[in-house]
């Protein structure tokens, strides 16, 4: 029953964040998903479940002796996503929280 | 542990290999009575308003000395090499026992703590308070405490302002049965560390050259033009404080079965406050003994100190607006400091009861430092499920509208 609960939280944090960001039909797309969107919110608000200490950004560091190294290699044209393919830079891989970054991580760009 | 300049007044000796270097923190430390050196009363406890340790018969206040300071634990990170364990943070041997027992210097009767749950006890012949203060291989003293600091008041409104916004669709059993004042003072197990590291990221990033839009049948679709690069970054990288849980307990995160992530969310705490261990902190509180080893926090560690890496070089990396994709990531550990710690916690405890014959522990935590506040409220589910219903016949009705006028 719980996973079940989860995977219908987490499918409508997908919908909710996959109509978030298209161009026509969003808003009625919205609505069409109310009442997943409407459960996933409460659930979340409750329950907690996707929070967790975010060490990569709340822990003190510093860098030094940087060296940088930039080419240029070409350039592309025609790309239909905002974000570049495969792109890891940001990351997290060391929470022991694995809910959070699984499937949530990837609508909190 | 802030990083001055200053290094180490006595650097420990160097030795072979990697065998660790141990800063022994339990100098002088003594089990049994621990007396007011003003009344010598044995009735000590931490005063939350002061920070202090106060005699709870003559008033006498006095604090202990801040560890980190004590410890020299503010050395330069980027001088630190090899591996510097706090002497608190040692090995968990199996065989040491977690109920130990004590002789009563006052009346010569035995008294027994359970390690689990405090290092002290009261003599039940006397009244005297019992603490154990050096450390035995079992995890129950650590190398430093961070005292309480927020008030037990402050931390039950917190925690009843935080489930007041949060009742409508709570279960109604807990709705019932909810009341902060049952919160309990827990100082819960840490290890704190120091990372020396040397990093070489290397891939490609993109940087956006252009945004527009282009038909597609008779649709509009945006499209976007981009420089590739190929990027590097060689750094060294000195991380302060990393701090990470230390009971196996406390580390099993997996949220279908437990609400622990709720602790882990009220990090960070201000561990450069911590002071030298001395049991009556823990006097009116609870704690919980480490019981993980430093080989089995390492890995956890290194990925973190690796995201902490990745995500600290992105602050060189602005120029590539659409994301850099890393093909190799090295993060070479070159020196560690790790040192045990007892940081406090409230926490409110709810034992939730399923129809199905299951529990689930519910947790409203309080960083008794910070004051930051999280929980995890059992769900009316049938409740929520009827009102999502609703919600999504409503819904329907609109989107079919706005589909057909095409909005
Ligand atoms: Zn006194
Ligand atoms: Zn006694």
């Amino acid at each position: 029953m719980l996973n079940l609960t989860l995977w219908a939280a987490e499918s409508g944090q997908i919908l909710a964040a996959g109509s978030s960001d298209d161009d026509s039909g969003g808003l009625g797309l919205v609505f069409l998903l109310s009442g997943f969107v409407f459960y996933s919110a409460i659930y979340f608000r409750y329950r907690n479940s996707d929070k967790r200490h975010g060490h990569e950004s709340e822990t003190e560091a510093t860098m030094v002796n940087m060296q940088e190294h930039d080419e240029f290699v070409k350039a592309r044209k025609g790309l239909s996503n905002r974000r570049m393919s495969g792109a890891n830079n940001t990351a997290v891989r060391g929470a022991s929280n694995k809910f959070s970054t699984g499937i949530m991580s990837k609508f909190k760009l | 542990m802030p990083m001055d300049a200053v290094e180490p007044e006595t650097p420990p000796p160097a030795t072979t290999d990697d065998a660790p270097r141990v800063i022994n923190t339990d100098d002088g430390a003594k089990d049994g009575l621990a007396k007011c050196a003003r009344c010598g009363a044995t009735e000590i406890s931490l005063n939350v308003a002061t920070g202090h340790l106060r005699c709870g018969f003559c008033r006498f206040e006095w604090s202990t000395d801040n560890a980190i300071e004590a410890f020299n634990l503010n050395g330069d990170i980027s001088k630190l090499t090899g591996l510097l364990v706090g002497s608190g943070s040692s090995d968990i041997v199996p065989s040491t026992d977690e109920i130990l027992t004590f002789k009563c210097s006052a009346c010569g009767a035995e008294v027994v703590i359970d390690t689990n749950t405090s290092t002290q006890a009261r003599c039940h012949w006397c009244r005297n308070t019992l603490s154990m203060n050096q450390q035995v291989p079992n995890g129950a003293v650590p190398d430093m405490i961070l005292p309480f600091k927020v008030e037990k008041s402050t931390a039950v409104e917190k925690i009843a302002h935080f489930v007041g916004k949060r009742k409508f669709f709570a279960h109604p059993t807990f709705r019932a049965e909810f009341n902060a004042e049952n919160v309990m003072g827990v100082y819960l197990p840490y290890m704190v560390v120091d990372i020396n590291a040397h990093a070489k990221l290397s891939g490609q990033g993109e940087h956006q050259t252009r945004s527009y839009t282009v038909k597609v049948g008779d649709s509009t679709q945006q499209r976007y033009d981009a420089d590739l690069y190929n990027v590097a970054r060689e750094f060294d990288i000195h991380v302060n404080d990393l701090t990470v849980e230390s009971s196996s307990d406390r580390l099993d995160q997996n949220t279908a079965v437990n609400s622990n992530n709720i602790i882990n969310t009220i990090m960070p705490f201000d561990v450069e406050n911590s002071v030298r261990y001395d049991s009556n902190y823990l006097a009116g509180f609870t704690s919980e003994r480490r019981d993980s080893n430093l080989d089995q926090l390492a890995p956890l560690a290194h990925t973190q100190a690796e995201d902490i890496t990745r995500h600290r070089v992105n602050d060189t990396l602005k120029f590539y607006d659409r994301g850099v994709r890393w093909a190799a990531e090295e993060v070479d550990v070159r020196g560690q400091r790790w040192v045990s710690a007892y940081l406090p916690v409230w926490l409110y405890s709810y034992q939730q009861r399923k129809s199905n014959g299951k529990t689930f522990l519910h947790y409203v935590a309080v960083n008794a430092r910070t004051g930051e506040t999280m929980g995890s409220i059992p769900l009316h589910q049938s409740k929520l499920l009827i009102v999502s219903g609703i919600v999504q016949l409503v819904g329907t009705v609109i989107g079919l509208v706005l589909v057909a006028v095409g909005i």
